[in-house]
């Protein structure tokens, strides 16, 4: 028996090396390129692993955003337009992300109190409808959204994209919270109630500080969410003033006159917010995954 | 009865009080973008030109009778029911391995979330380096498996750049569908695999007997949502392959993408979307049908 345990062990721990290789290689493998330098990252056959460890491709980035003549005379090359302004669309990506998931969690709530709550006409027509919602190709919004920006000279803007981002991510925040408001035992509701809470202060006082875990999860994912959009945000934006963190990610990866190192830094920095938020909170995370998939 | 009547009435109405900043929102970034996209479809509208005059139902007979169109369209159908095969079947069994019992599965499970939590820009970034066509570490480890002899432009030749798509994409969507159906897997009670096997049955056939059954739900909920998803695909087709080489990684969104932003005919890109969001529509009636239909046996 304990022969046939230990074989188990050896079998689950070979399958678990193999889909760690496939599934976590090719990010280990980007990071490790990041710190290479630009001769050795063209070599043939690859270089595994760098040597010397070197952060110039960050250099470039940081030194284009902050220094940027400082670096052409050092090196005697300027850096490239996209390093100048990635790490300004990061702060535009950070400001969307931040007030897309405030909002949606904000909003989202008091639309899933019903919800989760009440019985009223047309509920399931609603919760359906929110779920249609979430399932309609950006592709079809994004053309009448373009015209409608351009014809008010809302295009190019922060506020516009924090706007349209919401569109995918209030339906999503409007499940995930009515799915948890459901597991707050209505009793304590009931309590409220009898000392003369409105719906409203019920909502207030004891739904929303009770959910906290539940409104941190959903924040979480509407931020992540939001952090990766790219196709509204190629398409409102317009100068650096609002490029996101992603049009800049994407200029950098089809752009042909910058450095591979630094299109690959490019690529490591973009996924760090969401990766460190993921393996950070990563419980909740799951847990809110889980959660929204329930049917029901 | 009466009253009952009455506190129904009352709570519409305070549900539509409280949801009214949220509908505002959706009314304004989802109804109202719609409708105008049916009219668009029902237009020439070319930014180029003023006049914008209703013509009917002659976008989509324009489009209908596209060859161009069909082609993108199978294209579509090819990558999304490979994308769901794949996606579906890797996880499944990453799952079943997920759902043992041994020292360092929590781990596996939160490392899985790295691909996940890559944004799709990035995603095909990633994939664009590891599939370089000089310095790419896939030709690299593939000449030394002796796969191939010399290096492979892998994203511009014909079959192997709609694989590769197929597989970026794949790669990002496992980890989420995994994580579904180990959830799904976790409700199936322990008790009936151990009564199975005091019968005497093996792993396979408890797998193929109790566990895939029971698991049927959960599977379908992934194999339909993830369809869905599957045919809206954008993000990785502009920056791996702009829908070439030739057409080969043209799907649908990219089709709307370009006659839409480039060639900057508005009817037709229109008409397009809707014609993928009614796709997208039926597929999900056919799932709320299953779903219905699940419920009630």
């Amino acid at each position: 028996m304990k022969r046939k345990n230990l074989t188990r062990l050896i079998l689950l721990y070979l399958a678990s090396a193999l889909f760690l290789i496939v599934f976590i290689g090719p990010f280990v493998w980007l990071v490790s390129s990041s710190f290479q330098l630009e001769r050795q990252l063209v070599k043939v056959p690859p270089v595994w692993l760098p040597d010397p460890f070197s952060i110039e491709s960050y250099k470039e980035i940081f030194m284009g955003a902050f220094f940027d003549e400082a670096y052409a005379s050092a090196y005697g090359v300027s850096s490239s337009y996209q390093s100048r302004i990635y790490l300004g669309s990061f702060l535009n990506s950070l400001i969307i992300a931040l007030s897309v998931s405030f909002f949606s969690v904000l909003f989202g709530a008091y639309a899933a109190y019903p919800i989760a709550r009440l019985d009223f006409r047309g509920k399931y027509a609603l919760l359906f409808s929110i779920l249609v919602v979430r399932l309609v190709p950006a592709l079809a919004l994004a053309i009448p959204i373009v015209l409608f920006a351009k014809q008010m000279g809302m295009h190019d803007r922060l506020i516009t994209l924090i706007f349209i981002n919401m569109s995918f991510v209030l339906p999503y925040t409007i499940w995930l919270l009515q799915a948890y408001f459901k597991t707050i035992p209505s009793e304590l509701e009931d309590a409220g109630r009898i000392d003369g809470c409105s719906r409203l202060q019920v909502v207030n006082r004891i739904i929303i500080p009770l959910s906290i875990p539940g409104l941190a999860t959903t924040g979480i994912l509407a931020f992540l969410l939001s952090w990766g959009e790219f196709l509204f945000a190629l398409l409102i934006t317009e100068t650096e003033k609002s490029y996101t963190s992603t049009v800049v990610a994407a200029m950098f990866a089809t752009s042909l006159d910058v450095n591979y190192v630094t299109i690959i830094a490019a690529g490591v920095l973009a996924v760090i917010p969401p990766v460190v938020f993921a393996l950070f909170f990563q419980k909740y995370i799951i847990s809110g995954l889980l959660s929204g998939a329930v049917k029901n | 009865m009466a009253k009952n009547q009455s506190t129904e009435i009352h709570s519409g109405k305070l549900a539509l009080l409280f949801s009214a900043p949220a509908l505002l929102i959706l009314i304004v970034t989802v109804v109202v973008p719609i409708f105008y996209a049916i009219y668009l479809s029902f237009h020439r509208y070319k930014l180029k030109r003023a006049k914008r005059p209703f013509i009917g139902l002659q976008n989509y007979e324009k489009i209908l009778t596209d060859s161009g169109f069909w082609e993108s369209l199978a294209t579509s159908l090819v990558f999304a029911v490979s994308v769901v095969g794949v996606i579906v079947a890797v996880s499944f069994f990453l799952a079943l391995l997920l759902d043992q019992d041994f020292p360092g599965r929590g781990l596996l499970r939160a490392l899985l979330l790295i691909p996940w939590a890559i944004p799709d820009v990035v995603n095909a970034l990633l994939w664009k380096w590891l599939l370089h066509p000089a310095f790419g570490i896939m030709n690299a480890l593939f000449q030394m498996g002796g796969l191939i002899d010399e290096y492979v432009a892998w994203l511009s030749s014909m079959p192997s750049a709609l694989i590769w798509v197929i597989i970026a994409y794949s790669w990002k969507n496992i980890p989420l569908a995994t994580l579904l159906i180990l959830a799904g897997l976790q409700t199936i009670s322990k008790s009936l695999h151990e009564a199975a096997m005091v019968e005497g049955a093996t792993a396979w056939q408890r797998t193929l007997n109790i566990t895939l059954p029971l698991l049927r739900p959960t599977l379908t909920v992934v194999l339909i949502f993830e369809t869905i998803f599957a045919l809206k695909v954008f993000d990785l087709i502009y920056v791996l392959t702009s829908g070439g080489p030739g057409k080969s990684t043209t799907v649908l969104g990219w089709s709307i993408y370009i006659n839409t932003f480039k060639k900057l005919d508005f009817g037709t890109g229109s008409a397009l979307a809707m014609i993928l969001g009614l796709l997208t529509l039926f597929i999900a009636i056919v799932f709320y049908a299953f779903l219905d239909r699940g419920e009630r046996q």
